[in-house]
């Protein structure tokens, strides 16, 4: 079911004109008084287009910090990181912005939806920012939370929400601008199983038709074998990568 | 300033200082208890350096105010006492004419010419007998004589300067009264035959200096005199109060040049021990000085120090004036300190959750608020003194130029009694508030606050069991009380018990107080203590009632039942503040109940709102019944209800005006992100929104409101109404009486020979008004116990009557028309008219001033009312009866009782003086000829005025005061600005993970800080536009009532530039402060912030 390979071999064998991300001896350190955090020591990534990617590893390990450098999240120290084939750390932070808002959707463990708008509202947000009028904006909005199945919630405020629904709410937010990568940074780790489950199965889904590229931070060894690939790191580093689910170099 | 409220300030000074006392040892137990309590709240402090500053700002804004208005009142007391003693230095009590009333300051806006003056032989038996009585150093008989005089060479001309002529062989006492600019003592004795002393005032008036010719003018005559030098302005030397140019020499030779040989008008005494300590033995001496003189028609009165007691009144009056200006500052400023509160303890939710969780108790929670509010507050306080001082140095400074042709030298001073005092009413205020937003904030579900989730809403659901009438029963109990067991109603009923225990502990204290206060020194403090005690405990009381009634009853029942009982407490008082109180009350508790019983929210708080604005503005409009009394407390009331009634419109009906903005954002489609979130973050904090909304247009109602009112009134005395058909008065000197004005004039030498002639011919009338003497003509009510009070009386002539243009706003029953009152009055010598000023409206009257009874302001008719006027000089009286009532227009320049020439002479016998009124043809200008005359009998030294110009001038001076205390009361402005600086810094902090996600989703910088911005924009907004609509609408229903203008006015008049200017820079400093937190929440980095918890 799996092949294991070693990271750097995994990097050199990529053919570049397939990838969306290709990351390159990325650095980051934080530096706070006296404590230097080496976070990320020199890590190579690619993914393909379509591809399901979930990094793994310990707490600490530094699997947050890859996904917000190689989503333009936060800046690196060295190396090179090409989204789309354009590298985002040259790119002025406006720049950057826009490029993540047409390019990129998140999913975050906590949802971060913004509790006093209601779903369709929060849902519409990315599109907004994107110059989308605001009709059109509202029924895309509207087409998206459609698709993960909450119509008939639209209204409602977060709060009035489940934990699976305001999940599936970021999703249908995630994923309404049509983004080349959705980036999801533990987004079954606030659900029960069954939930989570539920949120895989709509992921999985979306990814099938929509071809889009996910790149999943989790803990969970059940989400992580849902994708296509899973990348290990320790330390600061990847450590180990498999390929699951039939998935080809 | 030496008393408050009948009070000693040094009284109320110490009692303060137990009560700050009390605060801090309670700090100082949680210290010495629970020292990690208290550490916890004190090390929050440091944490975000630019929120203590914002909090520190609103903590100290009370005491600033009432910091201000101290030193007001200290400056004011000052001034006035240090000028009390300046000029009159050793005069301590004064002789002259009986008066029959408490008002006789021979120096203060009284009459110029003595009405009855003293025998020369009879003063000299009253000095001889003075000076043998124990405490007194000295008593000088003095003649006064008002007159003009000119300094030829200069080419300077002052109309009225006061000449003392003083009797040199008995100035014994009084030496030190006359002293050169230099300080050197100087005696009238020096003075050689044609020489004389000129006073301070009076040579930098006429350009003097030693040596230089002077010409005085008595009867029309010239005589020139030398000054000899140049001497302090003193009473002895001419310097009164109000008019300071003066003259001295000696007595003889002033009887002999007015030809008063034979007699004094008054006899000044000096006590012993000097300037100040003299007149501790004002009182006593004065009584003995009237034993002396019993049975005569002269009295003594305690000048000095009448004058230094009235200091203190109108300081303490100022002092309350700028205090309750600064209420509605005050109150924004203690909702700012809750709603600061209240904020950090939503930030700090999880905190407390913990702290609760690891078995600390309620109290633990209040000890930790109530420490970290205590170093704010000490801290604050002190910032607030300091900022006070400066602030009243400012308003000082304005009102020291203004006063400066009102002959008073006004000097900053400021006690630290006062200072004090000012930070102990601070500390104590927001400690009183920190207590209560603790204990407020200590009440936590503590799983709800670990998880930083709300509170689930409390458990009084509506019983669903039951049907028919037993159900219907259940509900109807459920409405109206909360408990369901006994062990509630007794814990209800235990609370209750405690607010007759208190209460009758606060008439405790308040008997004690009363019975101890003035026994002695040390009783005095604790009158005051127990009187401080009593006031905490009644509003201890008052507090307890109404927590025990809301652990028993539902708040809806509980506020309409209240209501109810308002409204039929002000039917039985006849008060419109408790009444409109009650239907505002009454009106909240309908709304309270219709939504317990499941209505929405959004319908019945509207409707609400919308209800109470109408009642507010129909009823300030007098467009329903009943008609109640009502007085500045109204203007109070009404401006906190229309604020809380437009702000539960504004804060349940926003979000339609997302609509509006969401349209204004398709303009530019790259805000409309911006905008969702601007508007949607203050809709959904509706209690945080709506004390920001109140607090802003609380502060913007009463400026806006005092604004419209007073530029509204400013107007009435901008029309031709108010000159009384006349365009030019002419004031004689005393000395030099004029019969006749035109022949005056025509019989007059040119003034000079390069000036221009005066042409009467421009002259269409003259008529004029006998003024009766202000030292001795009197006023009361007639029937019953006559009560005399000075007001002005003036004697219409013939021509007067005829030819004037003044209207009336109430005549008597049976006269149709103005004219008919005055062809009454021309037929009838008992008619009389009175200005409008001496009917008792509601607001701040002087309960000193005269008032007649039976006539109210509104009134357009009335039952003629009967005065009687007296003439202490004469000793006549005589009942007149009243027929009409002078406009407002018009009584600004025509204040005072009007009588018929008959009745004027029969009372009075002659005038002190005659005031000429003089009508010019088409085209004259008044201010030319004004000039005109002045110069041209300069001789006579009569003052002329363009009567526009007077008016002009009144307003000028009463917009410059205005605009003073309308500047001090902007200082609550600063509460609603600092508001919003702390709400914008708050939520930087708490929305630091959805700033993150906003940025990772799009958001650029600029839209995040222009979201930010936009955020306080709008409710800064809302609070200023709600201010100033409320505002405008109370002004326009007031002005339009009787009760402003009889007949209300012509025309509307919204002060536009004072609004827009107010409005702007509010607008514009709540921008500002948006600003730095706008700009920190746009730079925030995006993978940090979504770390944040």
């Amino acid at each position: 079911m799996s092949l294991s390979t070693e990271p750097a071999a995994v990097a050199a064998q990529a053919p570049a004109v397939d990838l969306i991300i290709d990351a390159r001896d990325v650095v980051k350190t934080y530096r706070t008084d006296d404590v230097v955090v080496n976070a990320l020591r020199g890590v190579s990534i690619s993914v393909k287009r379509g591809e399901m990617v979930a990094i793994m590893g310990p707490s600490g390990c530094g699997k947050t910090t890859l996904l917000n450098c190689l989503s333009g999240l936060d800046s690196i120290d060295g190396g090179l990181i090409l989204i789309n084939g354009e590298d985002i750390n040259k790119m002025s932070d406006n720049k950057r912005t826009e490029f993540r808002a047409r390019q990129m959707g998140f999913v975050f463990q906590f949802y971060n939806l913004l509790p006093v708008l209601s779903a369709v509202e929060n849902v519409e947000l990315p599109l907004l920012v994107s110059g989308t009028k605001v009709r059109e904006a509202r029924e895309k909005a509207e087409s998206a939370l459609d698709l993960v199945s909450l119509r008939d919630w639209a209204k409602h405020k977060p709060s009035q929400l489940s934990g699976g629904q305001r999940q599936r709410v970021t999703i249908a937010r995630a994923l309404v601008n049509r983004p080349a990568i959705v980036w999801g940074d533990e987004p079954t780790g606030d659900l029960d199983t069954e939930n989570a489950s539920a949120i895989m199965d709509l992921i999985v889904g979306l990814n099938q038709r929509h071809a889009q590229t996910f790149v999943i931070v989790t803990h969970a060894p059940e989400v992580a074998a849902r994708c296509h690939r899973i990348v290990h790191m320790k330390d600061g580093q990847i450590v180990r990568e498999e390929l699951l689910n039939g998935a080809t170099r | 300033m030496s008393e408050l409220f009948g009070l000693s300030m040094t009284y109320i000074m110490i009692a303060l200082l137990c009560v700050l006392a009390v605060a801090l040892a309670t700090v100082g137990y949680v210290l010495v208890r629970n020292r990690i309590m208290f550490m916890v709240g004190v090390r929050n402090i440091p944490r975000r350096r630019a929120q203590t500053v914002l909090i520190i700002i609103g903590l100290m804004l009370s005491t600033l105010i009432i910091a201000t208005a101290f030193s007001i009142g200290d400056t004011v007391e000052y001034s006035i006492t240090n000028q009390a003693y300046d000029r009159l230095h050793s005069i301590d009590e004064v002789v002259q004419a009986a008066t029959d009333s408490e008002n006789n300051d021979p120096f203060v806006g009284a009459g110029l010419v003595s009405p009855l003056p003293i025998p020369e032989g009879q003063a000299a038996q009253f000095t001889e007998s003075f000076r043998e009585m124990d405490g007194v150093d000295g008593a000088l008989p003095l003649l006064r004589a008002p007159v003009p005089v000119s300094n030829a060479a200069k080419g300077q001309t002052e109309p009225l300067a006061i000449l003392m002529g003083l009797d040199t062989s008995q100035m014994a006492g009084f030496e030190s009264d006359i002293e050169t600019t230099a300080g050197e003592r100087v005696t009238l004795d020096a003075l050689a035959e044609r020489e004389i002393y000129v006073n301070e005032a009076a040579a930098e008036e006429l350009d003097v200096a030693p040596g230089d010719v002077l010409t005085l003018y008595v009867g029309g005559e010239p005589h020139e005199f030398t000054a000899k030098a140049i001497v302090k302005d003193r009473v002895l030397t001419g310097a009164l109060f109000g008019q300071a140019n003066g003259l001295a020499m000696p007595l003889d030779r002033a009887q002999a040049l007015f030809g008063r040989e034979g007699e004094v008008d008054m006899i000044v005494v000096s006590n012993d021990g000097g300037v100040r300590a003299g007149m501790e033995r004002s009182d006593e001496i004065t009584d003995r000085l009237n034993e002396k003189m019993f049975g005569t028609a002269w009295q003594a009165a305690p000048s000095k120090k009448d004058v230094v007691d009235s200091a203190s009144e109108t300081s303490s009056f100022m002092v309350t004036f700028f205090v309750v200006l600064g209420l509605f500052s005050i109150a924004a400023g203690m909702m700012l300190i809750f709603l600061i509160f209240v904020m950090l303890a939503a930030e700090r939710k999880t905190e407390m959750g913990m702290i609760r969780a690891v078995g600390t108790k309620r109290n633990h929670l209040v000890q930790m608020f109530m420490s970290e509010g205590m170093v704010y507050n000490v801290g604050a306080a002190a910032v607030g003194c300091l900022l006070g001082i400066a602030v009243s140095m400012v308003m000082i400074d304005i009102m020291a130029r203004m006063f400066a042709e009102f002959d008073l030298s006004i000097r900053f001073h400021v006690t630290p009694r006062s200072l004090v005092v000012s930070y102990s009413v601070g500390v104590v205020l927001t400690f009183l508030t920190v207590t209560f937003s603790s204990w407020r904030i200590g009440a936590l579900n503590i799983v709800s606050a670990i998880r930083d989730v709300p509170d689930p809403p409390a458990a009084h659901e509506r019983p669903n069991d039951g049907h028919g009438l037993r159900g219907m029963l259940r509900i109807a109990k459920w409405l109206i009380v909360k408990p369901s067991t006994w062990r509630q109603w007794l814990g209800g009923a235990g609370i209750l018990i405690l607010a007759p225990v208190q209460a009758a502990l606060v008439v405790v204290c308040f008997m004690a107080a009363d019975a101890i206060y003035g026994t002695s020194a040390a009783g005095g403090v604790l009158a005051v203590l127990l009187g401080v005690i009593g006031g905490t405990f009644a509003v201890s009381a008052f507090v307890t009632l109404l927590l025990g009634l809301n652990y028993i009853f539902q708040a809806g029942t509980m506020a309409m039942v209240l209501g109810a009982l308002l409204i039929v407490l002000g039917l039985h008082w006849e008060q419109a503040a408790p009444y409109a109180g009650g239907i505002t009350l009454a009106l909240l508790g309908l709304a309270l109940t219709l939504v317990q019983l499941g209505a929405p929210n959004r319908p019945v708080f509207t409707t609400m709102g919308i209800a109470l604005l109408v009642y507010w503005l129909l009823a300030a409009g007098a467009h329903i019944p009943p008609d109640l009394d009502g007085g500045i407390e109204l203007f109070f009331l009404s401006g906190i209800s229309m604020v809380l009634s437009a702000t539960f419109v504004l804060v349940y009906n926003a979000d339609l005006m997302l609509g509006l903005f969401t349209r204004l954002g398709a303009v530019s489609a790259g805000l409309v992100p911006s905008i969702r979130t601007a508007v949607a973050y203050p809709l959904a904090n509706k209690f945080r929104t709506g004390m920001t909304i109140a607090m802003i247009s609380l502060v913007m109602f009463a400026l806006v409101m005092m604004s419209t009112m007073n530029s509204n009134f400013d107007k009435l005395f901008d029309d031709e109404d108010a000159q009384g058909g006349y365009d030019v008065v002419v004031t004689e000197n005393p000395a030099n009486p004029i019969a006749d004005l035109r022949a005056a004039l025509a019989d007059a030498p040119p003034p000079s020979a390069t000036a221009t002639p005066f042409d009467p011919g421009v002259i269409a009338r003259v008529d004029s008004l006998s003024v009766a003497n202000g030292i001795s003509a009197r006023v009361s009510n007639a029937g019953g116990e006559q009560d005399f009070k000075a007001w002005p009386i003036y004697g219409l002539t013939p021509g007067f009557i005829e030819g004037n243009g003044l209207k009336f706003q109430a005549r008597a029953t049976g006269y149709d028309s103005d004219a008919a009152v005055w062809e009454a009055i021309a037929a009838d010598p008992g008619l009389a008219v009175v200005d409008a000023f001496a009917i008792p409206g509601d607001g701040f009257n002087d309960p000193g001033a005269f008032s007649v009874d039976g006539i109210e302001p509104t009134d357009k008719t009335f039952d003629p009312v009967t005065l009687t006027i007296h003439d202490s000089a004469t000793g006549r009286t005589r009942d007149i009866t009243l027929i009409g009532v002078l406009t407002t227009r018009a009584s600004g320049l025509y204040t005072g009782l009007f009588i018929s020439p008959e009745a004027f002479t029969s009372t009075f016998e002659r005038p002190e003086s005659t005031v000429h009124f003089v009508k010019l043809n088409e085209g004259a200008d008044a201010n030319t000829a004004a000039r005109g005359i002045e110069r041209t009998l300069l001789a006579q030294g009569v003052q002329a005025d363009s009567l526009r110009q007077l008016i002009d001038d009144f307003r000028a001076q009463s917009q410059a005061f205005l605009y003073l205390i309308q500047g001090f009361m902007g200082i609550g402005l600063f509460v609603g600005i600092a508001a919003v600086g702390v709400i914008a810094f708050r939520t930087v902090v708490e929305r630091r993970q959805q700033i993150g996600m906003l940025r990772a989703i799009g958001y650029s910088r600029r839209a995040v800080a222009i979201s930010f911005i936009m955020e306080s924009s709008f409710t800064a907004l809302l609070g200023i536009v709600s201010g100033i609509a409320l505002a405008l609408l109370l002004a326009y229903q007031l002005v339009n009532t009787d009760d402003f203008v009889p007949g209300g006015v012509d025309s509307f008049y919204i002060p536009w530039v004072q609004i827009v200017a107010v409005g702007g820079f509010a607008f514009l400093a709540s921008l500002i402060m948006t600003i730095i937190p706008s700009r920190q929440a746009s730079s925030i980095p995006i993978a940090e912030a979504l770390r944040y918890e």
